[in-house]
């Protein structure tokens, strides 16, 4: 095994994961803030797909396609989000937690039907420009170019979130809620629209994801059943509701992978699921420190 | 979320032997496919009754119960299988491996509490389950095990659900009388206050591990059941999805009476039976009914049921 | 009484209507000759990633029944009623059981789950009632644990390893590696690729192996893998999404113009179509059904009427299902009664004219001998859409499945 080759894997690894943290850093802010593990989630990351396949078909040119979908598509994931908080689950907060969770599962199965009703059971796809397709080589490292591009958006994500979190007035609230939500309600806040907020700027991610993966992958139904389970592990090896966990957890999960790609192909998959539980064996509460 | 404490009444046992009977004569005039549904029905509401020993008695988020259930099923298939164990053995096996899997799972997750307790047990349970997927010489991988070899008295519709209401019917009695034991009114105290239960001197997590192996072996247990219903095994009987079936189930029933889930699982399989005839959206009906509990009827079918008939009784002065 | 009293007297109503509700279906008019309809249960994957593959068989079956029912079959015709296994097993036996004993079917077809059609199978045999699996390829079903009842209307992974591997000894290849998803398929196709390869060139060998997981959405770490350890030839075990994956990812990393790459179905039109100009050429792949191919009257006439009726062309699915309706009504003419024992004499070794030419039921393990194609994908002016097989060249069903001693030994008898 040549070191640029393994280098090459770390970095296809890399930009896997960064996908992985998109969509969990997501799951992860509403954890945090509104302390519901939203099991639509992938479900969301489904539709963002589809609906990136969407507007990338009816733009026809593939550049500009491809740009207006991951613009717009998170968007409409985050308004689908809007809707389901502000006419259903902002009637549930004073509920049990058992049944915000079984709301989140009911919406989950009325969206994957829906999808189903509205995209049928075909395969779709979306061809990146020109550009964006092949490999790109630097340094004597290859890289596919849009793998590349997503090695970037990892990054401005994470940065975004924190701007997001700490430079504005109601991401630090939502911040705060996360920590002491008691407190911002005796402060003279309304809670409940910085809970929206915040699920609404997860449901954002989860979209963004979805349309972030659509030119790689074959988007069909039932997409949604492996990003969930792994991004509830990336989310509770990282420490509930941390998005810097999130984080750690990804690339934990992408490197695992990827490592174990190399040096013992036949049992990859098992590896990043290996890393969780000797994580979870070591610290039952995360590798970074749990919001709550 | 209390549930009262009440002695037996004569009544509710009367009515239990007439349900007893009425299902014990049931394949004597019900169709085979009507024999074969309730046998799917006891063996799921079984399940869900097991859950419900930890959700509603224990207050515990305990969001990967299906595990246990997989595990019973496929202890079971392996050991006559792969093994060459007489079936007998491998019916006592299944409950044992997963009350097995209770304790190391409930070991972990007890040291957690509410939502890190689900998250970590979803991640446990994860971790079986992508075995149970992967280890094809053993498992069959996603393929399962079938035509599993068990005695031929199992092997018609109607020997297999004499055995599974047999099971049944003791493994419910068992777990009444759990509840009503001094372990299942401490288990009850501690879900309503944990903090003072330990002031007192209660080992919580004993309890609360306690419930959790308790309500795994029954959960084998019907496990086991589900395995001589149909000779069969699959990974997706331990898939997060039916986990939150169950969790379902227990809602729609109502999880504050002992009886609710195992209404819950009747009305969730037949409406599976009888959606699936008309539409393949069945899981859109299944989500906008659920949706619909959580807002009108929080308390399930049972626990709404009960709360009229309630004051009603209360109204007419209390037959009971 | 009390309240918990009154709880069980509802689960007791409950009982009861579950006993109205699952009560017997009403019976359909009778038909001269036969005496009644024939009716068959259709148990296939209607919802999730497969529902293309279904969906497909669904239409196919359909136009076929129209077609038989306009003559009748001795004065009968086929009725069907399906049901959505959605991909689970435990729903396929479900719903198979619900065929059987409440629908009172004739014949129970489907499935594309592998793991549904052997369930169904073992449910089937204990029935004593004829099951025809028209999509999964597990060579297990007509195989090792084939029996009187169970039926395969599709090429399986025993027949498809074959061809491969056939094809592949006549080219200078030795050093293979093997990539599959990790899903009974991938393992049957991929064991029966290279227990074939080894058997045919003993000097061939295993550099090395990767299974990726059923859903993983990006394979392009694992290509990049495989080809940092530079193989001679690869062979993929996937299908489905797997297969527009491994294929988007090839054209990704300009994997098939550096190493030569083999996959079953790789020249499938449901997974080229989709893809457009993001399929990668050279590829090479078997299937058993392709619409322009063979340019045969009876194929041209078979794709018009299902292009006329669905508005696309037929796959490998609806062709097999296609075929798997008229193996039905023919059989049941011969056979001359609704019995399900005459019905099995009459289907083994029975022929029928199918859009592909004459097909037999083989008798010793009720595998339907079928030629398959082996192409290379690239575009055509025909398709300026999408890329199909070129290169075609036609393997002859009998040559590449197992003899009757084969699966009489896989059987143990």
């Amino acid at each position: 095994m040549d070191l640029s080759a393994l280098a090459s894997q770390l970095l296809v690894g890399l930009s896997r994961a960064m996908i992985l943290f998109i969509v969990s850093a997501g799951l992860s802010f509403v954890l945090g803030v509104l302390r519901v593990p939203n099991v639509f989630h992938g479900s969301l990351y489904m539709i963002g797909a589809f609906v990136a396949f969407t507007i990338a078909a009816w733009a026809g040119e593939p550049a500009l396609g491809l740009a207006l979908a991951i613009a717009a598509a998170p968007l409409v994931v985050a308004l689908v989000g809007l809707v389901v908080e502000r006419t259903l689950l902002s009637h549930l907060y004073q509920r049990e937690h058992l049944m915000l969770i079984l709301f989140t599962f009911g919406v989950m199965l009325i969206l994957n039907d829906v999808v189903k009703l509205v995209w049928g059971a075909d395969y779709r796809s979306i061809l990146p420009p020109a550009a964006l397709q092949g490999m790109a080589s630097a340094f004597g490292l290859a890289l596919p170019r849009y793998n590349a591009l997503l090695l970037g958006a990892g990054p401005v994500v994470a940065v975004a979130m924190w701007l997001f979190t700490h430079r504005t007035r109601v991401g630090t609230i939502a911040r705060a809620a996360a920590v002491d939500r008691e407190m911002v309600g005796v402060l003279g806040i309304d809670v409940s629209r910085v809970f929206a907020l915040a699920f609404v700027v997860g449901c954002y991610l989860a979209g963004l994801g979805g349309a972030l993966v659509a030119p790689t992958t074959s988007i069909s139904l039932g997409m949604d059943h492996t990003i969930i389970i792994e991004a509830f592990l990336i989310v509770t090896i990282g420490g509930l509701g941390n998005i810097w966990g999130a984080l750690v957890g990804s690339l934990l999960f992408g490197v695992t992978q990827s490592v174990g790609l190399l040096v013992w192909p036949q049992f990859a998959v098992v590896f990043p699921y290996l890393a969780t539980v000797i994580v979870l064996l070591a610290r039952p509460t995360g590798l970074l420190r749990s919001v709550w | 979320m209390t549930v009262p404490v009440r002695r037996p009444a004569r009544a509710s046992a009367g009515a239990a032997v007439a349900l007893l009977a009425a299902l014990a004569l049931f394949p004597v005039v019900g169709p085979a496919f009507a024999v074969y549904v309730l046998a799917l029905i006891l063996v799921t509401g079984l399940l869900a009754l097991s859950l419900n020993l930890v959700l509603g008695y224990g207050g515990l988020y305990q969001f990967h119960h299906a595990v246990f259930y997989g595990v019973g099923a496929y202890t079971l298939a392996v050991a006559v299988t792969r093994g060459g164990w007489p079936a007998w053995l491998g019916f006592l096996a299944g409950p044992l491996a997963a009350a097995l899997a209770g304790l190391l799972i409930g070991w972990f997750c007890v040291r957690l509490t509410r939502l890190y307790f689900g998250m970590l047990q979803i991640s446990l349970g994860s971790l079986l389950w992508i075995v149970v997927l992967r280890w094809y010489p053993v498992t069959g991988g996603d393929n399962g095990i079938h035509d599993i070899p068990l005695p031929a008295v199992l092997q018609s519709v109607v020997g297999a659900y004499y055995l599974i209401l047999a099971v049944v019917a003791l493994s419910a009695g068992v777990l009444y009388l759990i509840v009503r034991s001094p372990f299942g009114i401490t288990l009850q105290a501690i879900r309503d206050n944990a903090q003072r239960c330990q002031t007192v001197g209660v080992d919580v997590r004993a309890h609360q591990i306690g419930a959790i192996v308790i309500a795994a072996f029954f959960a084998g247990t019907a496990g086991v059941l589900y395995v001589a219903l149909e000779r069969s095994v699959f990974p997706n009987l331990l898939f997060w999805v039916l986990s939150l079936e169950i969790f379902v189930m227990c809602l729609l029933g109502g999880w504050f009476t002992f009886a609710g889930p195992m209404l819950g699982a009747a009305l969730m399989v037949a409406l599976r039976t009888v959606i699936g005839r008309y539409t393949d959206l069945w899981t859109m009906f299944v989500g906008i009914i659920l949706i619909l509990l959580i807002f009108f009827m929080p308390e399930g079918v049972a626990g709404t049921a009960l709360a009229r008939l309630r004051a009603r009784g209360a109204g007419a002065g209390g037959r009971g | 009484m009390t309240t918990g009293a009154r709880l069980l007297w509802a689960l007791l109503a409950a009982v009861a209507v579950v006993t109205v509700g699952v009560a017997p279906a009403s019976q359909s008019a009778p038909a001269p000759q036969l005496g009644r309809n024939i009716k068959v249960g259709v148990v296939d994957t209607y919802s999730g990633p497969p529902a293309v593959f279904g969906n497909d068989a669904l239409n196919g079956f359909r136009l076929a029944v129209n077609e038989i029912n306009r003559e009748g079959v001795l004065g009968a015709r086929i009725e069907f009623v399906t049901r959505d296994e959605r991909f689970s097993p435990e729903i396929g036996l479900s719903v198979a059981r619900e065929l059987v004993l409440q629908e009172r079917v004739d014949v129970l077809v489907g499935t594309i789950n592998s793991a549904t059609a052997l369930a169904i199978s073992a449910f089937a045999r204990d029935q004593r009632l004829p099951f025809i699996v028209w999509i999964s390829k597990s060579e297990a079903i007509t195989g090792a644990r084939g029996h009187r009842y169970v039926f395969s209307t599709g090429e399986n992974t025993a027949m498809a390893g074959k061809a491969l591997a056939e094809a592949m000894a006549r080219r200078p290849y030795s050093r293979f590696w093997l990539a599959a998803e990790d899903y009974e398929y991938g393992h049957a196709i991929t064991n029966s690729f290279w227990r074939f390869m080894k058997r045919i060139k003993p000097e061939v060998i295993l550099q090395g192996q990767t299974w990726w997981r059923t859903g993983e959405p990006d394979l392009v770490p694992y290509l990049t893998a495989i080809a940092s350890a530079r193989p001679e030839a690869v062979f993929f075990g996937t299908g489905g999404a797997g297969m527009t994956n491994v294929l988007r990812a090839m054209k990704t990393t300009g994997f098939s113009d550096r190493i030569p790459s083999m996959i079953h179905t790789a020249i499938d039109h449901a997974v080229l179509r989709p893809l457009g100009a993001g399929a990668p050429e050279g590829v090479m792949g078997t299937i058993d059904y392709l619409f322009y191919h063979p340019d045969t009257p009876a194929n041209r006439a078979f794709v018009q009427a299902f292009q006329t009726a669905y508005g696309g062309p037929p796959g490998f699915p609806a062709f097999h299902a296609y075929n798997t309706a008229y193996f039905i009504a023919q059989a049941y003419r011969k056979a001359g009664a609704l019995d399900r024992e005459k019905f099995i004499d009459a289907l083994e070794g029975l022929r029928i004219d199918s859009p592909v030419g004459r097909i037999e039921m083989r008798a010793c393990d009720h595998q339907v001998v079928l030629p398959l194609f082996l192409g290379v994908t690239r575009r055509s002016p025909r398709f300026p859409d999408f890329l199909v097989a070129t290169d075609i060249q036609t393997i002859r069903g009998e040559d590449v499945m197992p003899t009757c001693d084969d699966i009489r030994r896989a059987r143990g008898q």
